[in-house]
């Protein structure tokens, strides 16, 4: 019993270890992080001696263009904590731009209405995926890539196969002028309102997983879920609950990206899903369930936006990206195996 | 590097002048014969064979200008991706943006950022909202109704003149070119009273819901006597279907793509009756950038529609040597 009790208390990373590998994993997306921007620094093209890749412009187009897949992969990452998976945020994103689009041009509806209704709507996607993936015990993988399918579906129903444009202005037919402001950037037109939304986010969830109580049951349902039932962790509801965050997150995320572009399209979000979890896999929470880290993940997607940025201005073709990219992924799965054979974790 | 330099002293000190003498002024005031350009092409999705046959004609036309590099940024058909691109351009300020947006709405605000950055913007087969000459430099592309009316015109007059039988593959539903090259077909065909269009599907572009689609089409209406698919994949798969079929059917594709599994070949092989050239441009645009970059041109035509052109067997065999 007293190994249970552990279990339940047991912290994002072993602390009796001081392996330096360990060390290494439980760092590696910051690490990586600052390699990339290193990289970034040494190889940015300059222009009257301004390294190009350090110029405020440049680093507000690198933490935009993330935002959207770091707000998923945010969610994300108490899924995974708990040896979960969701397929479905891509989908729901598209999902979510095109209600928000909807209400708030055919719909008449105001704002905080309009986005109300599709942080709901997320979040009760979610939960009726963690439910049916919990009550009849079904692997989230098959729930969540099912999921997906419907959700784009329901997307196009919605939307009636068709772009939907948001206008700005008063009246009918129109969308509040103020929600165009998920496009803008702040501050001497420097920082972009989207990332804003993003690090807000991102700062919560930290201290929802490292600081309260659901954090550290997430921890335990993903460490060893029996163990955790046994020592009166509610799993089901555990498990429910992170699957409402990741389609909470998921509307937020359409509700960004229909302000940054001005429109919905059923057509949107594709593959973010993978790119949400590579980003989180990069940041150092396993696949394996019980340990993450949300700093990690935010590390995680911003080394890959940077990366892409480096490549990009030094006109480097985009097949190598994704090769850089799976190089990465691959990196940072085989670390983080490395640590668990060395803890004994690998049965 | 001098004529970068050049460029920014003159840029910070003739922002008063440029309201006052617009019409008199150059596009670009960095422009110079022997200068050196590096022009940014924000493409919407490498993945398409048709797109990758644009950056393919794009860097061929930009490699005969020593004067000119040119940069491809693939949006992999996401207006996420593309939008940053596009910032990446303006960071590393371009000396003039090509693009097709995969949108419009949601990169006009891009292009508009660009523009505001005084980055001359020619925009490629694809518009974003606004006017060219007004919101953007220049638009440069084919046009779908007509080029789809030409082959609805050579089935009427050439391919079909007796009537018959006709089927229509579309491409994904609700997508601007798919909607323009479905009407300019049947807009075509109208000038033969004898030509009856019985079956219409989308297959979405690709060969494989083609195949799967005319299939069923010559199950459902054994008579068809032609086919025309709005791209040359969807003709590919047509023709699977054809030959599964064991029925000889009349093809025509869209695009004129060139390569072994392009549209001039099939052409060339006589399994198509002939493919309609959709233009990429890609000539016409660096030809619009030298007059803008070495030229100093103070003007440049709003917009340059590209004509298309018909490959039959007549000049198929021809045209694959380009």
């Amino acid at each position: 019993m007293s190994d249970n009790k552990n279990t339940t208390t047991v912290p994002a990373t072993p602390k009796k270890h001081t392996d330096p590998l360990a060390l290494i994993v439980r760092f590696q997306s910051l690490i990586g992080l600052v390699l990339v921007v290193i990289g970034g620094i040494i190889f940015s093209p300059r222009r009257h001696g301004v390294i190009l890749f350090l110029a405020p412009d440049n680093i507000a187009n690198v933490v935009r263009a993330v935002s959207e897949t770091g707000i998923i992969a945010i969610g994300m990452t108490f899924v995974i904590i708990t040896a979960g998976i969701d397929l479905s945020v891509g989908a729901i994103l598209s999902l979510s731009s095109v209600v928000t689009a909807t209400m708030m041009i055919s719909g008449g509806y105001g704002l905080i209405t309009t986005i109300l209704v599709v942080l709901l709507m997320g979040t009760m996607v979610g939960i009726l995926q963690g439910f049916i993936s919990s009550r009849f015990r079904l692997e989230p993988f098959i729930v969540t890539l099912a999921g997906l399918q419907a959700a784009r579906g329901l997307a196009l129903v919605v939307s009636g196969n068709q772009y939907i444009n948001i206008s700005y202005g008063e009246g009918p037919g129109l969308a509040p002028p103020i929600f165009a402001v998920l496009g803008q950037r702040l501050f001497d037109n420097v920082v972009p309102v989207a990332t804003i939304v993003f690090i807000a986010f991102a700062a919560i969830a930290t201290l929802v997983l490292n600081t309260t109580r659901f954090g550290r049951y997430v921890f335990a349902v993903g460490g060893n879920e029996r163990a955790a039932r046994i020592s009166g962790v509610p799993v089901s509801a555990i498990k429910i609950s992170v699957y409402a965050l990741t389609g909470f997150a998921s509307g937020l995320a359409g509700i960004v990206h229909a302000g940054q572009f001005n429109f919905g399209s059923a057509n949107d979000g594709t593959g973010y899903e993978l790119t949400a979890i590579a980003a989180v896999v990069i940041g150092g929470t396993s696949l394996f369930g019980g340990s993450g880290s949300m700093v990690g993940t935010v590390a995680g997607t911003i080394m890959l936006g940077a990366l892409a940025n480096i490549l990009q201005l030094n006109n480097i073709t985009p097949a190598m990206q994704l090769l850089a990219t799976a190089a990465i992924i691959v990196l940072a799965a085989v670390l983080q195996s490395l640590v668990r054979r060395r803890e004994g974790l690998v049965r | 590097m001098f004529v970068r330099i050049f460029k920014t002293a003159l840029l910070a000190g003739s922002c008063a002048a440029l309201a006052t003498s617009a019409l008199a002024a150059p596009l670009v005031k960095a422009c110079a014969k022997d200068g050196q350009f590096v022009i940014g092409f924000s493409q919407a999705n490498n993945a398409e064979p048709y797109r990758q046959h644009v950056n393919d004609e794009l860097t061929a036309a930009a490699k005969a200008v020593p004067q000119f590099t040119l940069q491809i940024a693939d949006g992999a058909g996401n207006v996420n991706t593309q939008t940053s691109q596009v910032d990446n351009f303006i960071t590393q300020k371009v000396d003039l943006l090509l693009i097709s947006p995969f949108e419009a709405a949601p990169l006009t605000p891009a292009v508009k950022r660009a523009v505001d950055a005084g980055i001359p913007v020619i925009e490629l087969d694809r518009k974003t909202n606004g006017d060219p000459g007004k919101d953007y430099t220049a638009f440069i592309g084919g046009d779908n109704f007509k080029i789809a009316q030409a082959a609805g015109d050579y089935t009427a007059k050439t391919l079909l003149p007796d009537g018959g039988e006709v089927a229509v593959l579309e491409g994904l539903p609700s997508s601007t070119p798919a909607v323009e090259r479905l009407n300019g077909f049947k807009d075509g065909v109208k000038g033969n009273a004898k030509i009856q269009i019985v079956a219409e599907q989308a297959a979405d572009w690709l060969p494989d819901k083609a195949q799967t689609a005319f299939a069923a089409m010559l199950q459902a209406h054994p008579d068809i006597k032609m086919v025309y698919a709005s791209n040359d994949m969807m003709a590919a798969g047509a023709l699977l279907a054809a030959k599964g079929a064991g029925k000889q059917v009349k093809i025509i594709g869209t695009d004129g793509l060139p390569g072994p599994a392009g549209g001039i070949e099939a052409v060339a092989k006589g399994d198509w009756s002939a493919t309609f050239t959709y233009p990429t441009g890609g000539k016409e645009a660096i030809a619009m950038a030298k007059s803008i970059l070495l030229n100093c041109a103070e003007k440049v035509p709003a917009t340059v529609t590209v004509d298309t052109t018909a490959i039959t067997a007549d000049n198929a065999k021809s045209m694959m040597g380009n």
